[in-house]
């Protein structure tokens, strides 16, 4: 009956990841990607039900892989995405809210804590909607078997 | 007075006893003839001559007249037009930046010329200091956001670390030593966050996100925040709500709250213990004021004009509190300014002790206030 939740983690720091980890393990299924392009080929793979996205990144920015998101046909186009960014002028932000962010997070402004409060009720909000419609859910169930356990 | 009635006055004085002296000659010929010459004004001779006489002296009369005005036209269209012109464009470079056209000034005497040209050499010379001037502002802006994500990525590494181990089995001891190292992180953070408000807000490109809102609200809010703050440094923080209703305040809320903050946890801070923070406010026909007075040390008279620079600290400033970074009230004015309003302060009258008075417009017509 429960349904787990793959949450894909974009982050590129090393240490920042481990700790992210640290806290997630246990709670979460979680994936990690490390840049713009791995982040964007976990995302196709593994279907997850929200992202946690950073926005400096190595290959492609955090604004790209958002835009790519954003900008697919399928249903995965709908996928919640907080952004979790040490950016924090009013500039990013507004534009991270066009490109269709659910929420913007400065990283060094909260605690894990606050993350994982934000994941749940942005995960709940996205959840009621998405379990009335039973094509969003099929996909999500099939994507289980392809996903790596979390590579911390 | 103005040039050109100058030259009038001193044309038309000449042009004046020109005239007089034409008159006046007259009358000596006239008079020398009777006196040298045998007729009498029944001759014939004599008419001719008072006829030639007359007729001399009103040629005479016409001709001055036409060359002092034809050289007022002259002088007026030479020397006056350009240094109109002149005025024209200093003032229109003094005021909406609008460079001189030189080609306006070819015909002009030389002084003029020379005049424009050296105007606009100096036109060119505080373009381009105000040019570098916003060029050393949008560097150091862009600086401040860059070293801001630079800091901030170690610092999000230490401060979640320490917020882990927070939660391990710990000493008493090491408890209050992780809980140190969490609460001076998180200082930093905020230190960090200040200076990115700054440069956005100083830069003019901070996105004030304004609307309606109850001040009474705020202002029971804020000074609920500090409550605690109050009583352990047994200051007795209290507000005193207005009797009448004030309007709604158009006003960033985060923002004007920040003030408030800054200006109360001031106050808390400069006050002795048994001393007192009051807030209280005041509506005017067009302002609404939030007067906050501490009985505190007060503020040097020789810092008084000083105090809303950017990073001044004065001499008698708490220099161990981190939060005393010399920045608060520099940008709390600048909030304050942005949204109409202003930020002042006046040393106590009646006691030690210093009253911040915040005012934010209020305009008549908010019978329906908008979100």
């Amino acid at each position: 009956m429960a349904e787990t939740k793959f949450i894909l983690v974009v982050e590129d720091d090393p240490v920042l990841k481990n700790l992210l980890g640290h806290t997630f393990a246990g709670k979460y299924q979680t994936l990690y990607a490390s840049d713009g392009n791995e982040a964007l080929a976990l995302f196709e793979a593994n279907k997850p039900s929200i992202v946690l996205l950073d926005l400096m990144l190595p290959t492609m920015d955090g604004f790209a892989v958002l835009e790519a998101i954003r900008s697919r046909t399928d249903e995965l186009k709908n996928v919640p995405v907080i952004v979790v960014s040490n950016l924090g002028q009013d500039k990013d932000k507004e534009r991270v809210k066009a490109l269709g962010a659910n929420d913007y997070l400065i990283k060094a402004e909260v605690s894990i804590e606050e993350i994982v409060a934000k994941l749940e009720s942005t995960l709940n909000a996205s959840a009621a909607p998405a379990a009335a419609t039973p094509d969003a859910a099929a996909p999500a169930a099939g994507a289980d078997a392809t996903v790596p356990p979390p590579a911390v | 007075m103005s040039l050109r009635r100058i030259i009038l006055f001193l044309i038309g004085g000449m042009l004046l006893l020109s005239l007089i002296s034409i008159v006046a000659s007259y009358f000596l010929i006239e008079h020398q003839m009777h006196v040298l010459l045998p007729f009498t004004d029944q001759d014939a001779t004599g008419h001719a001559l008072h006829g030639l006489l007359v007729q001399h002296s009103a040629i005479i009369f016409v001709f001055t007249t036409l060359i002092t005005s034809l050289s007022f036209i002259v002088f007026s269209d030479l020397v006056l037009k350009p240094l109109r012109k002149m005025v024209e464009a200093v003032e229109g470079f003094t005021e909406r930046s609008e460079p001189i056209v030189m080609s306006e000034f070819v015909s002009a005497p030389a002084e003029i010329q020379k005049l424009a040209s050296v105007f606009e050499q100096f036109t060119a010379k505080v373009e381009e200091s105000h040019a570098r001037d916003t060029e050393i502002s949008r560097v150091k802006s862009d600086f401040i956001s860059t070293a801001a994500h630079q800091f901030r990525t170690p610092l999000t590494g230490i401060r979640w670390a320490l917020e882990a181990l927070e939660k391990e089995e710990l000493t008493e001891s090491q408890k209050a030593l992780v809980a140190s190292a969490v609460e001076k992180s998180h200082s930093l953070v905020n230190i960090v966050g200040t200076l990115l408000d700054i440069s956005s807000i100083e830069s003019g490109k901070h996105k004030y996100s304004f609307a309606y809102a109850d001040l009474i609200e705020l202002l029971a809010e804020t000074v609920n925040d500090f409550a605690e703050l109050a009583t352990r440094n047994n200051v007795s923080l209290y507000f005193v709500p207005p009797q009448d209703e004030l309007p709604q305040v158009r006003m960033d809320r985060e923002r004007i709250k920040w003030v408030l903050n800054n200006i109360i946890e001031n106050g808390l801070r400069y006050t002795p213990a048994g001393g007192s923070v009051s807030i209280v406010t005041q509506l005017t026909a067009q302002r609404v004021y939030v007067h906050i007075r501490d009985t505190g040390i007060g503020i040097q008279p020789k810092d008084r004009d000083n105090i809303f620079e950017r990073f001044y600290r004065a001499e008698n400033a708490v220099a161990k509190e981190n939060a005393g970074n010399g920045l608060g009230l520099y940008i709390a004015r600048t909030i304050a300014t942005d949204h109409g309003g202003d930020l002042n302060f006046k040393a106590n009258e009646d006691g030690p002790g210093t009253t911040f008075s915040l005012s934010l417009p209020v305009s008549e017509s908010q019978a329906t206030p908008s979100a």
